[in-house]
Formats: structure tokens, C-alpha cells, sequence
């Protein structure tokens, strides 16, 4: 069943840049990259609040670094999209471990406040620093292509082959977690999630797995941050702001906390309510905000959490 | 008699004015099932907390198999081979049986492979296996800790602390809140455990302590009262004074 279902998914993602102008216009391709991106952020969330119960408001910060990075690496530094995207995803790395080591002495709303905190201050460094990083306006840039093989020129501006690089490093980030969450790390994640004090008594740090949670979500905000920008072409402080952050919550909410592919299932969940009424109705998130209510009053471990636990009580 | 296992000198901890344990001096010989018993608020389980290091003591020192260990975190504490139980149990709620003896049992490989399968280990496996086996839930490895009875839920804990592999076990208040039959059973297991691993217990269930202990501390206001064999404390006044708190008149044999 698990199988089937992760092999239709795959089959589908990997087909959907012919399938998908089949049956609807050719820019939902872009919205399915979009989706995979705003997922994989979500699921830097989840890393943090679903698997080791930390609830971090902060994910939009290494987010931003990875849009920066991406940005200054081909606008200052002239580098190719491949340095660039590299340079981007160790720079949001960093930044976590730098703040992740002050942020996971805190737990519970001290912690969740100390990222809010810390996502503020470099949202106003960014925006008042307009001449490094055009603030509000943000940074454009222009897409040098990837390599040439002779006549064949790979770039992102092919809307396929952008796609495609999007899929294969989301799935590669899926693949990492999946790997990290089954290992022993994975498991003392869980067990400092459930209960720190026993964690302590069996002689795990719950500092240092903390810690380590952190750092590994923030290098997936960072991937998707730099995705991103490649995808946009484009960086801006508006991504840093907290409110950005408290989206990939709602959205790891409402798929699953806990689950590895609800948080994403619940961002393209949005974000298609997002396209398909944002058009028709200004206020559509007055709908989004009732969805959110629904969710967390009847289902509260999410749609796939829902759906495991049913599964689970029929067995 | 060998060196002792757990040596504590002019131990004390004060919360603001209040002196929960008082320049207490104890060893404890390897080898033994020691329990410490009194009235409420003797400071056994602020003891315990001090040499787990749940708290730092405001005086005196803590050594434990030949290391002083006072003021260390607790899982520094716990990977030097002291295990505990909490009066309130305290397990992993949302693992299964087996995940939370198989993280206690792994704990001891400080590097926590990011990686590799956690089912790969046999060794770990083992261990578990074995654990579960020793209290009697080998068959319930795959259900929710969080849905097991109070009384599983005491003997998972002890699971936990033999998973760790431990030089030494404290143990508080092993069978509170057990109806009688969990407490014989408990107290069944504790009996077997000690032939393997040094136990010190805190009890409340005096009755249960004088089955199981050979030796036993009796502690009051923070201070040691005495310490002696069961035989010899259970005859001691001064004990049945201070449960009862009235003087114990000489020759009455009801307490």
C-alpha cells in the first residue's frame, strides 16, 4: 500500500511536465515545481516540529540565506548556478549552526520565539540594507545556462529541464530525511521529542540532538531557498519574514507533523487553493484560515497523520 | 569488603531556606540491594536528584565507581553507568515498547550514525530483546507506551535502566501506585535484577522495602537517622518514631 502509493506519486512527478499540459494549462508544471519547493520547506519544519518537537517560526531565515546566496553568488561573485546554488545551501547551513547554538538551549515558546527573533532581526538587516541586498525590491538576476554539450545548452530557462532539477533535489532532500529518520539519529530525535528528561537518564544530549535537528533543517531551508531563487530569479527580504515561516508550519500542520510527506502534501494542498481562488476572491484566505480550523479541530495529526492512524487501528 | 560502587561526602542541597538534604555521608558496597526509606519530605528523592544530577548540590561531593561526578549532566552521569527511574514514570509515550528500550540500549554508542538503518544493529537488538524478555513485556514490543497499564509502564522503565546496561540502579519508589499483584511482581523482578546489577531504591511501601532489601538507610529532615540491616532496623525506635512521630515506648511491639 505504502509502496504502491509512493511509486504513483513518483510515476506522476517524474511524467508531469509531458502529462500535465494534457489535460491543463502548461504553467501548472511551474505551479508543481513551485509546490515541491514551498513542500520541501515545510518539511524543514516538520524535521524540527513533527519529529524532535521543537516549534521553530524561524525556517524563513535559512530560507532567505539560500535566495541570497543564490543571488550574490551570480549577481557579486559571477559564479555558475551550480557554485552558486552549493555556495547558498552551505551559507543557510551556517547560519543555522550559529544560531541553532543559541536557539536550542530553549524549548517550547521561549524557543519558537528566540526564531521569531532571530528571523526579525535579519529580516530588517535585509531590508535596510538596500544597497547590498535591494531590500523590499529585492535582488534580480539573469540565469547563466548550467553547461553545454556542444549544441545542447542545459539551462533553467527550459521549463522542463527546470522542472526536472527541481524534482531531483527535492527528492534527493526526501531521500536524505527518509535515510536520517529510520537511523539512530532518527530515532533519538523522536525520543527527545517525547520525553528530554528520560532522554537524558539513557545518556543522550538532548543539546547536541537538538542541535543537530536544527542544522539538518536549515540546510533543507536553505535548499529550497536557493531553488527558489533559481526558479524566481529572483531574491527578496520579503521571504525572511517570520510570517513566511509560520506558513510552513500551517502547512506541516495540516498534511502531518510527524509524517515525511504530509507537510508537503499540505503545502500543495494551499497552494492549490491558493491558485485556483486567489483569482476569483480576494479574501480566499478567510476559506484557507476555516480549512486550518477544520484540520486541527477534527483531524489534528494532519491529513496523513489521519490516514496512518486509521490504517494503523484497522490492522 | 570491596570499595564502594556509589560514595556521597557531606552532601547538601538547599532550596532558598530550606535544607531538603543535609551534609549526608553514604557509601554504598558493590554488590548489595540497598534501600533508602522515611517519612515525606526526608529528601530521599532530592538525594537521588543530587546524585543524578538532576540538581547541583549546594555542598559536598558525589563520586560514583571511583570518579567524582558532582555537578555533571545527567547523561554524562547516566553513560558512566548509573541508570534511573523517576517517581512520576517517565518513558517515551509516543514510541513503541521496543523503541523505547532500543534507544536506551544504543544510547551507549555515543555516535548516533545518521545513516544507517536503526534495525541493522543486532547487538542493539539483542539487548532488547533480552530486556523486554527480563520483565516480562516481550510481547509487547510493537504497542504505544503511552496505552500500556501504570504498572507496565513501571516495568518498561526498568527495561530502559537494563537496556543501559548499568553499573548501578536507582530506583524511586519502584511500586507506587500498584495494586497488590503488580507490586509482587515488581518486587519479584527488583529481587532477580539484584543478583546482576547494584541496587540502591527509594520506598514508601515499607512493607515491600523489608521483602526485598538487605540493607536499608532510614533518612529523615534531610539527614541520615541510621542504617543497618532489615532485622535491625525494623526493631530500631528511632525509625518508629520517626513515621510515627510520637515517641515509641520500650517493649510495645505495634508500630
Amino acid at each position: 500500500m505504502r509502496i504502491v502509493g509512493a511509486a504513483v506519486l513518483a510515476a506522476f512527478l517524474l511524467s508531469a511536465p509531458w502529462l500535465l499540459p494534457k489535460f491543463v494549462a502548461e504553467f501548472w508544471v511551474s505551479i508543481l515545481a513551485e509546490m515541491m519547493i514551498w513542500g520541501l520547506l515545510a518539511s524543514s519544519a516538520n524535521l524540527l516540529l513533527g519529529y524532535t518537537g521543537l516549534l521553530s517560526f524561524g525556517q524563513s531565515l535559512y530560507f532567505g540565506f539560500g535566495a541570497y546566496g543564490v543571488a550574490f553568488g551570480i549577481t557579486r561573485f559571477g559564479l555558475g548556478v551550480v557554485p552558486s546554488f552549493f555556495l547558498a545551501v552551505a551559507i543557510a547551513t551556517l547560519a543555522a549552526v550559529i544560531a541553532g547554538f543559541f536557539a536550542v538551549r530553549l524549548t517550547w515558546h521561549y524557543f519558537a520565539i528566540i526564531t521569531v527573533v532571530f528571523s526579525l532581526i535579519f529580516y530588517l538587516v535585509a531590508v535596510g540594507w538596500k544597497s547590498l541586498t535591494g531590500g523590499d525590491d529585492g535582488l534580480s538576476f539573469a540565469l547563466p545556462p548550467i553547461a553545454k554539450l556542444g549544441d545542447l545548452e542545459l539551462t533553467l530557462l527550459d521549463p522542463t529541464f527546470q522542472y526536472l532539477f527541481i524534482l531531483a533535489v527535492v527528492g534527493a532532500c526526501y531521500l536524505l530525511q527518509w535515510l536520517v529518520l529510520r537511523s539512530p539519529l532518527g530515532v533519538a530525535f523522536t525520543a527527545v521529542r517525547e520525553n528530554a528528561t528520560r532522554a537524558g537518564l539513557i545518556g543522550l544530549n538532548p543539546y547536541l540532538i537538538r542541535l543537530t535537528a536544527f542544522v539538518i533543517a536549515g540546510f533543507l531551508a536553505g535548499v529550497a531557498g536557493a531553488l527558489f531563487a533559481l526558479f524566481s530569479r529572483y531574491a527578496s527580504a520579503q521571504y525572511m519574514y517570520w510570517t513566511v515561516s509560520g506558513e510552513a508550519v500551517i502547512w506541516t500542520i495540516v498534511g502531518g507533523a510527524g509524517t515525511l510527506f504530509g507537510p508537503a502534501i499540505g503545502a500543495a494542498l494551499l497552494i492549490l487553493v491558493r491558485e485556483e481562488l486567489s483569482g476569483y476572491w480576494e479574501h480566499y484566505l478567510i476559506l484557507v484560515g476555516i480549512l486550518v480550523l477544520m484540520v486541527v479541530t477534527y483531524a489534528p495529526k494532519g491529513i496523513v497523520g489521519s490516514l496512518q492512524a486509521r490504517r494503523a487501528a484497522r490492522q | 569488603m570491596s570499595s564502594p560502587i556509589l560514595s556521597v561526602r557531606g552532601l547538601t542541597k538547599k532550596f532558598g531556606g530550606l535544607t531538603a538534604v543535609n551534609n549526608v555521608d553514604f557509601d554504598l558496597p558493590a554488590g548489595e540491594l540497598h534501600a533508602i526509606i522515611g517519612p515525606n519530605g526526608a529528601g530521599k528523592t532530592t538525594f537521588f536528584n543530587v546524585v543524578s544530577g538532576f540538581l547541583r548540590p549546594s555542598g559536598g561531593r558525589v563520586s560514583f565507581n571511583g570518579e567524582d561526578i558532582t555537578g555533571w549532566a545527567t547523561h554524562r552521569i547516566s553513560r558512566l553507568g548509573m541508570a534511573r527511574t523517576l517517581q512520576i514514570k517517565s518513558v517515551f509515550n509516543g514510541l513503541s515498547v521496543y523503541d523505547n528500550v532500543w534507544i536506551a540500549a544504543h544510547a551507549r554508542n555515543r555516535f548516533l550514525h545518521p545513516l544507517r538503518p536503526a534495525r541493522a544493529y543486532a547487538d542493539t537488538a539483542a539487548v532488547v530483546e533480552r530486556s523486554l524478555e527480563a520483565v516480562g513485556l516481550a510481547g509487547r514490543s510493537p504497542e504505544l507506551a503511552g496505552n500500556l497499564a501504570h504498572g507496565d509502564v513501571a516495568l518498561l522503565e526498568i527495561a530502559i535502566a537494563i537496556a543501559m546496561r548499568p553499573r548501578l540502579l536507582l530506583l524511586d519508589e519502584p511500586v507506587a501506585g500498584m495494586s497488590p499483584e503488580e507490586t509482587e511482581r515488581t518486587v519479584l523482578k527488583i529481587k532477580e535484577l539484584s543478583a546482576s546489577i547494584n541496587i540502591l531504591l527509594i520506598e514508601h511501601d515499607v512493607e515491600a522495602v523489608f521483602k526485598i532489601a538487605e540493607h536499608i538507610t532510614v533518612m529523615t529532615q534531610g539527614a541520615v537517622l541510621c542504617q543497618g540491616t532489615a532485622q535491625s532496623i525494623a526493631a530500631d525506635p528511632r525509625v518508629q518514631e520517626a513515621y510515627l512521630g510520637v515517641p515509641v515506648v520500650a517493649g510495645s511491639t505495634d508500630a
